[in-house]
């Protein structure tokens, strides 16, 4: 096990937390560079904020070790505990926590005056990150009289201000709505950019995910399932879990049967009576005679006409219509294929239709 | 990634974490105020509960231990009798007061009652003043011979004999009823308030009248605040001391309380008799307020939609003026009445029951409150003082243990939390007679015993627990993510308590602030027990003018206390809200 002797700038042993005989993160390991943004992605009750609160020493560990550069945050073993406000960090809350009973100026100057900085310099710097977040013009109204997208953008400026080595993010964008969660994003991975500060974002949201991270761990139960950057987590997801949580994916029970060379094989499923092959990729660890779930991205199954290449043939159960594509569903056996379409050429309600397999996108993954 | 079992040593380093998790700041805090508030709450109770198990020989030298105190509950001649009065008063101010407070909150909330925003602050005054001096008050307009609407009806209507009696068991109910309405009002005015009105109007549809809307859907949506004010109604009644003091045990109906303090102090004076006796009053109570507090307050929560709709109130037609007379005659009865009263009887020399234009007088109020004067009476005048000091003092001591106990409730996960969630309970289910008898029993020994500071002690561990619920429930408002903000800001704990946490908790600091001010003010039932020449109450001097001097001179004293007591409630209205009123 990799037991801190990466050069990762935060590294997290093993983290252990149990909430009375519940283990809500349940040894879970990684290391992130400096000025990293990584995402930890996973359906609610996974774990994702007890693990960011134990970074960030909101509550204590039972297990495990953190450290963050050359600073060991805590390990219970070696009985070392830092407490919150010693370990210089920037965090953002998904209610924002913007204290209602001080200006937007005053939340901000908040952490520079606990580190005892001149009242010139405090100015200074507030008006230098209300500028990069853009609420100079609102810097001496009451928290309680902004937007939630203004609030963010304080809370945000609150942590920053003070140049954290690490930034915390729960769920920052979840109370906003749909355009200004989109236009938020945006906009926070451009500051992050622009602090360069080393980041950890939870968020339930998949592609919030894909769209800031550099790297992203998506957990369940506590546990880590895959980590790497948005493309990898995406097209090559290592498990059923994670190809169901990532995007839309069609998951089929079935068996490898070839492993013709390291990575590459042959998938057959059976649906009633007709037993297909399919040439696919398969995800390490995964060896010939094995149960193993199929996962094929919608866009990478084509309706083709009958000798283009198809292997099955299904009958189209619904297509619908959704602007730039066609959404169809193909019911082969009791199973139904979901399968994108072009609008100009699509298979209509009721149709046999032969589906074909980018075999480079079908991939074998662990059940 | 790896994973490695962690089982063999999982044990093990979550009890070195334990440990060291208790040494941070606010562990430690906690750990102490725990300590602090179990020394206060339980130590008394506990003593109490093994004097109960002495029993002192005839000649009063020697004890023996033994469950003599408790036969002689039952073999007493006076004791059986003084329980049932108890059951019987409780009962009927149980019934008056839920009857009054619903019927009231009811024309307050649902329906076009005229003057319904302006009179509901009047409604709840009683809740404020002193019942004792209430039946002070009640005893000058009901005695058959002295009592003010007695005289009237002889002189002005020309009846014979007397209309009312108000010296009895149905005088205490009946005093008793109207002081407590109040508190079975507030439980169930929020809830009427805040009632989805479409429930009302669904019933109306099928065809129910407003009689009928109002007794099947109404009233069951909110039976669960009316049960528990009924509670607390009939718990407060059973420990309530003044008001049977004054007007039935010298007219020989005891009860409980009234003996509870014969053996407190008094010629025959038994402690651990009394102790006995306070164990069978708490038992009662604190089984009931347990009832209260574990299967109905929560229910209370679940019937009522919360959203912030207007809700459309009933047009009562012609009867909304029927709804406004009744209501004012309430406020009459228990606010005007009562204090016209009191003032009349305070500036006469002598109480006839006539009102002798040429003779009045203000030489009540001076040998009362005039300490410097020779004819000051000390006993009464010592009052004043020490009920501020005490008031003063205490609401900020205790308000000071409350916020740190919700904030450790609320906003720790640390050692001794369920403990002090469950001390802070306790308190509320034994009556201020019963602690106050297991604090004099635990410290009659101490330094302590004969100052001040032992009528503080009990005071704020009686008390405590209405401040730390104001706080609370502010506190339960407010995210925790605004303290946890300050500590990523490199606040530490104390910091953050002080920038944070406090400023946003400034309106429940302030109405629990004064809350408990207004109950130490006129705090009889602790203070009549644990008292000593030199540390009399505003309450107690008053018991001392209406024991050892006459009515006229008890009348000042207790307008003195009244108007203090307005003057408090006028400062509660102006910065608190009623949302602050949470019993
Ligand atoms: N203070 C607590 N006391 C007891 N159990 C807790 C506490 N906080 C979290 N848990 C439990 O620990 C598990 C993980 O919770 P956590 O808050 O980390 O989930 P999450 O991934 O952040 O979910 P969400 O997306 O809903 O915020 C859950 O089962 C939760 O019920
Ligand atoms: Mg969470």
């Amino acid at each position: 096990m990799a037991v801190d002797t990466s050069g990762a700038y935060l590294q997290v042993d093993n983290l252990v937390k149990y909430f009375g005989d519940d283990k809500a993160v349940d040894g879970i390991s990684f290391g992130i560079p400096k000025g990293a943004f990584l995402t930890l992605l996973g359906p609610s009750g996974c774990g994702k904020t007890t693990t960011l609160m134990s970074i960030a020493g909101l509550h204590t560990i039972d297990g495990g070790r953190i450290r963050v550069g050359e600073t060991i945050f805590t390990s219970p073993k070696e009985g070392l505990f830092l407490p919150p406000e010693k370990r210089d960090i920037g965090m953002v809350f998904q209610s924002y926590a913007i204290w209602p009973h001080m200006t937007v100026a005053q939340n901000v100057a908040y952490p520079l005056e606990i580190r005892n900085w001149d009242q010139s310099d405090i100015d200074d710097r507030v008006a230098e990150v209300l500028e990069l977040v853009g609420l100079t013009d609102w810097a001496d109204s009451l928290a309680t009289n902004l937007s939630g997208g203004q609030q963010q953008r304080a809370s945000l400026a609150r942590a920053i201000v003070s140049k954290p080595s690490l930034l915390l993010f729960d769920e920052p964008l979840s109370n906003l709505d749909l355009k200004l969660r989109e236009q938020m994003r945006v906009e926070l991975k451009r500051i992050q950019n622009e602090v360069g500060i080393t980041s950890i974002y939870v968020t339930h949201d998949q592609s919030e995910a894909l769209v800031m991270s550099d790297e992203i761990i998506v957990m369940s139960k506590g546990k880590i399932e895959q980590r790497g950057g948005p493309v990898e987590i995406y097209s090559k997801p290592v498990n059923e879990y994670v190809s169901n949580f990532i995007g839309i994916a069609n998951l089929m029970k079935g068996k490898v049967v070839e492993v013709s060379e390291p990575g590459i094989g042959k998938f057959e499923v059976t649906q009633d009576g007709q037993t297909v092959q399919l040439p696919c990729r398969l995800t390490a660890g995964i060896a010939a005679g094995e149960d193993a779930v199929l996962s094929v991205r919608p866009e990478n199954v084509h309706a083709v006409p009958e000798g283009g290449g198809g292997v099955l043939t299904g009958e189209c159960i619904h297509a619908i219509f959704l602007g730039s594509y066609v959404d169809c569903r193909v019911k082969w056996g009791d199973f139904e294929w979901k399968v994108i379409s072009h609008p100009r050429n699509h298979p209509r309600t009721g149709e046999k239709v032969h589906l074909r397999f980018d075999a480079e996108h079908t991939l074998a993954v662990q059940p | 990634m790896t994973t490695e079992t962690l089982s063999p040593t999982r044990e093990r380093s979550r009890t070195s974490n334990r440990l060291r998790a208790m040494m941070t700041q606010e562990n430690l805090i906690t750990f102490v105020v725990a300590i602090i508030v179990a020394g206060a709450v339980i130590v008394p109770l506990a003593v109490l509960f093994v004097s109960s198990f002495k029993v002192l020989d005839p000649l009063g030298w020697d004890t023996a231990w033994g469950f003599g105190n408790y036969v002689e509950m039952f073999t007493d001649r006076i004791i059986p009798k003084a329980f049932i009065n108890t059951l019987i008063i409780s009962s009927g101010s149980t019934v008056l007061a839920t009857f009054l407070g619903v019927s009231l909150a009811w024309i307050n909330a649902r329906t076009n009652c005229p003057g319904r925003d302006y009179l509901e602050p009047y409604n709840l005054i009683p809740f404020f003043l002193s019942p004792f001096v209430g039946a002070i008050a009640w005893h000058n307009l009901g005695e058959p011979q002295t009592g003010l609407l007695n005289n009237l009806a002889r002189d002005v209507l020309g009846i014979e004999g007397a209309i009312m009696n108000i010296d009895n068991i149905w005088g205490v109910i009946w005093v008793t009823g109207i002081f407590f309405a109040p508190l079975v009002y507030l439980f169930v005015v929020g809830s009427l308030r805040r009632m989805d009105p479409s429930l009302e109007d669904s019933a109306r549809t099928t065809g129910a009248g407003l009689v009928r809307t109002t007794m099947t859907v109404t009233l069951p949506l909110v039976m669960p605040g009316i049960l528990s004010g009924a509670i607390i109604v009939f718990v407060t009644s059973a420990g309530e001391f003044g008001v049977p003091f004054k007007l039935s045990a010298p007219y020989g109906w005891e009860t409980l309380t009234t003996q509870i303090f014969s053996k407190a102090v008094g010629d025959d004076a038994n402690h651990y008799l009394g102790a006995a006796m306070s164990m069978a009053l708490g038992i009662i109570t604190v089984f009931l307020i347990w009832v209260q507090q574990r299967y109905i307050a929560p229910r209370s929560f679940t019937t009522v939609t919360g959203k912030g709709f207007r809700p459309n109130v009933l047009d009562l037609g012609p009867w909304k003026w029927v709804a406004f007379g009744y209501n004012l005659t309430f406020i009459a009865v228990a606010v005007v009445l009562p204090i016209v009263c009191l003032i009349i009887v305070s500036l006469h020399p002598v109480w006839t029951g006539k009102i002798v234009w040429a003779d009045l007088t203000t030489i009540n109020y001076v040998k009362t409150l005039f300490w410097w004067r020779p004819e000051a009476i000390s006993a009464a005048t010592n009052g004043i003082g020490n009920s501020l000091i005490l008031a003063f003092g205490g609401a900020s001591i205790a308000m000071v243990m409350a916020l740190v106990i919700s904030y450790m409730i609320h906003r720790t996960k640390g050692f001794g939390v369920r403990m002090l969630d469950f001390l802070s309970v306790v308190p509320i289910g034994f009556p201020g007679i019963v602690l106050a008898m297991g604090v004099l029993v635990t410290y009659i020994q101490t330094p302590i015993y004969a100052t001040l500071w032992i009528l503080m002690l009990a005071y704020i561990t009686r008390f405590f627990p209405y401040g730390q619920r104001n706080i609370s429930s502010i506190m339960l408002a407010i995210s925790e993510e605004l303290d946890q903000s300050s500590r990523m800001a490199g606040a530490s704990w104390f910091t953050t308590l002080w920038r944070i946490t406090i400023p946003l908790l400034k309106p429940g600091l302030f109405a629990g602030w004064i809350l408990l001010f207004i109950i130490f003010l006129r705090e009889l039932s602790i203070s009549i027990i644990l008292f000593t020449t030199g540390t009399e109450t505003l309450s107690v001097g008053v018991y001392y003018l209406t024991n050892f001097e006459n009515e006229p001179l008890t009348a000042a004293l207790s307008m003195a206390q009244t108007v203090l007591l307005l003057i408090a409630i006028y400062a509660f209205r102006r910065f608190a809200g009623r949302e602050a009123l949470t019993a």
